[in-house]
């Protein structure tokens, strides 16, 4: 008889926006807030950046704003480069965001403020998840689910997983059930920073398609 | 009903629906606003009550009445909270309480969740029966003159929840404040797919000849959505390239203040046979709907906005937007993505300039804007926020929730 696989399936989340009625029109309100706003605002405004779908001259919030309203370039780049999954907690991810800020402010103790009506707004969000009824169980599924789920599922499995798991569902079910851990280890490998959303599912597809396609041309004795 | 969004919104927010619908299945949501023709609540009310419907939910909606005064005080309030200095007394805002009181006596205000829709009808609140009340704010309060915000407050600040368009409206109220952009409707005649005859027929009634380029704005002929500017730039493109233009509106009953800017534009647009002023009866959907769809390029060179929906209704048909930047457009349009941003008149005419001499470039960005509405501004999206809301108050203090 043949095992039992686990099926995959697929679940996307939506997040509610929500104010913390906290707000910043320079680096130092910024810091500031930091420093004290609630773990689900640092965690909208750095894990969930990715939710937005287009981008990508940056990797969070706090790098966008410092680059589009202050003009700060390098404080930016330093920003963007922080990656929040490198972390075990939101507290240390605030650390690093206001060490990376604390040090920019002695070298430069008095970057510009930002225009009127572009200042930082702190939200956080409510999230609620749902499965969206698809449940694969084998490769070739896998690969038409992936093709044609929307954005949101493919961000809710490959980034949001990482906060839930410190992996992404995706390799973690392809390689606990169907064995496949080579292929499991190349979707690990995507660089999540470098890549919108549509352009992680391109991966992963391309990925999976060869898989697929060298299985088909095994020869079972 | 909600069957005629598969394929068209995204399948996701179809299903987070109809589970939100099983949740809330047989309770009463009650819409109040202020009118039932023109602007973009009136609008969204009326496709968004019947899907509610469909998904189980006794929805209703109510719309106050009150006399010319009413109204007047309620257009200075909306100008104050948009940041120009109007005086309003202590007895205009007793006015404005004694006729929302009148309305209370006359409505049914008993329901499971009633949301609010902007400052008209906001003391509402005073005579709250039952339910989760939520206060649906339209309007860009970012910087409003602060003791019409302050007194207004003092309503908004006793309701479960208040909900803004943007981050940047949203005022320190003590209660939940939910940031949900509205939306468009895309099987609307606003925003149905049309024949060419269809167009045709749109353009033959306005007497618009189609030999040339078209530049449209639709919008109610109000000095915040800069009519006059975009006459301006219109005329600095046409050193240029050879084009029409189209400002297109309806009035509004909420408005008062229509008829003197539109008499303003009509000078200003002086004898140019190339400058179409169409003055639309309320439901011209259609109309608009082909004007958008006939346009080389879509404008809303607003000066303030509350969110500026006729871009993504412009986005949606594929056509490249130019936006002021302000309000909900940045929302809607990513500078150089989506479409542009502009600050100027010089701007908006240098930005039409571009699209009018690169096709190729404005059929990339359409594109990518029709995408970018289906994902963000569909209808299925705003009643899956404002759903979700409500169920969110009723389960206070989660930050995750399963369904």
């Amino acid at each position: 008889m043949a095992e039992m696989i686990d099926p995959f399936e697929f679940k996307q989340c939506i997040s509610l926006l929500k104010s913390t009625g906290k707000k910043a029109k320079n680096l130092r309100e910024l810091r500031d807030a930091i420093a004290v706003v609630s773990d689900e605002s640092i965690f909208h405004h750095t894990y969930q950046y990715f939710l937005k779908g287009h981008v990508l001259e940056y990797t969070n919030d706090f790098a966008h704003w410092a680059g589009e309203s202050l003009e700060e370039r390098a404080l930016s780049e330093h920003l963007s480069n922080i990656d929040p999954y490198a972390f075990r907690n939101i507290d240390e991810l605030r650390h690093e965001l206001l060490n990376v800020i604390d040090s920019y402010l002695e070298n430069f103790p008095e970057p510009r403020e930002a225009m009127i009506g572009d200042e930082f707004y702190f939200n956080e969000t409510i999230t609620l998840t749902f499965p969206v009824g698809i449940k694969v169980k084998n490769l070739a599924e896998f690969l038409i689910a992936v093709k044609y789920i929307d954005a949101a599922a493919i961000y809710y499995h490959f980034y949001e997983a990482r906060v839930r798991l410190g992996v992404d569902d995706f390799s973690k079910w392809l390689e606990d059930s169907l064995n496949k851990k080579e292929l499991s280890e190349k979707i690990r490998s995507i660089d999540l920073f470098m890549h919108s959303i549509e352009g992680i599912r391109e991966h992963i597809i391309e990925a999976v398609e060869r898989e697929v396609r060298t299985e088909m041309e095994v020869i079972e004795r | 009903m909600i069957s005629q969004y598969s394929g068209i919104s995204p399948k996701g927010d179809l299903i987070l629906l109809h589970k939100l619908g099983e949740k809330l299945n047989n309770r009463s949501f009650l819409h109040i606003n202020s009118t039932r023709a023109g602007g973009g609540v009136a609008e969204i009310l009326h496709r968004m009550i019947p899907i509610l419907k469909d998904l189980g939910i006794d929805a209703r909606w109510e719309v106050i009445e009150g006399d010319e005064r009413f109204f007047d005080i309620t257009k200075k309030i909306h100008n104050s909270l948009q940041g120009n200095f109007e005086r309003i007394t202590e007895d205009m805002w007793q006015h404005h309480y004694e006729v929302n009181r009148r309305n209370a006596e006359r409505l049914d205000l008993d329901a499971d969740a009633v949301l609010i829709h902007d400052p008209q009808p906001a003391p509402l609140i005073e005579f709250r029966k039952s339910g989760r009340w939520m206060w649906r704010c339209h309007i860009d309060m970012s910087n409003p003159v602060k003791e019409v915000s302050d007194y207004l407050i003092r309503y908004c600040s006793r309701y479960d929840a208040a909900i803004f368009s943007v981050a940047k409206f949203t005022r320190a109220m003590g209660i939940d404040e939910f940031i949900i952009p509205p939306s468009i409707d895309p099987i609307s005649e606003k925003n149905r797919e049309l024949t060419d005859e269809e167009i045709k027929e749109t353009l033959n009634k306005f007497q618009i000849p189609t030999d040339r380029p078209i530049i449209l704005q639709v919008s109610r002929f109000d000095r915040f959505k800069d009519p006059i500017g975009v006459i301006k730039a219109y005329r600095l493109v046409k050193k240029y390239n050879d084009c029409i233009l189209i400002l297109a509106g309806s009035p509004a009953t909420d408005d008062p203040e229509g008829e003197i800017v539109l008499k303003e534009v009509q000078d200003y647009a002086s004898d140019d046979p190339d400058i179409h002023i169409l003055l639309l009866p309320p439901f011209s959907d259609k109309d608009i709907n082909a004007l958008q769809r006939a346009a080389t390029v879509v404008l809303q060179k607003s000066l303030k906005e509350g969110f500026g929906l006729t871009v993504s209704e412009g986005m949606w048909k594929g056509k490249p937007v130019i936006g002021g930047a302000t309000g909900g457009i940045p929302l809607q349009i990513i500078h150089g993505v989506t479409g542009f941003l502009v600050h100027s008149v010089e701007g908006a005419a240098f930005r039409i300039r571009q699209f009018l001499n690169n096709p190729e470039m404005a059929s990339r960005m359409g594109e990518k804007g029709r995408e970018y509405v289906r994902n963000n501004f569909l209808i299925t999206r705003q009643i899956r926020d404002y759903l979700s809301v409500w169920y969110v108050i009723e389960n206070k203090g989660r930050s995750v929730l399963e369904l």
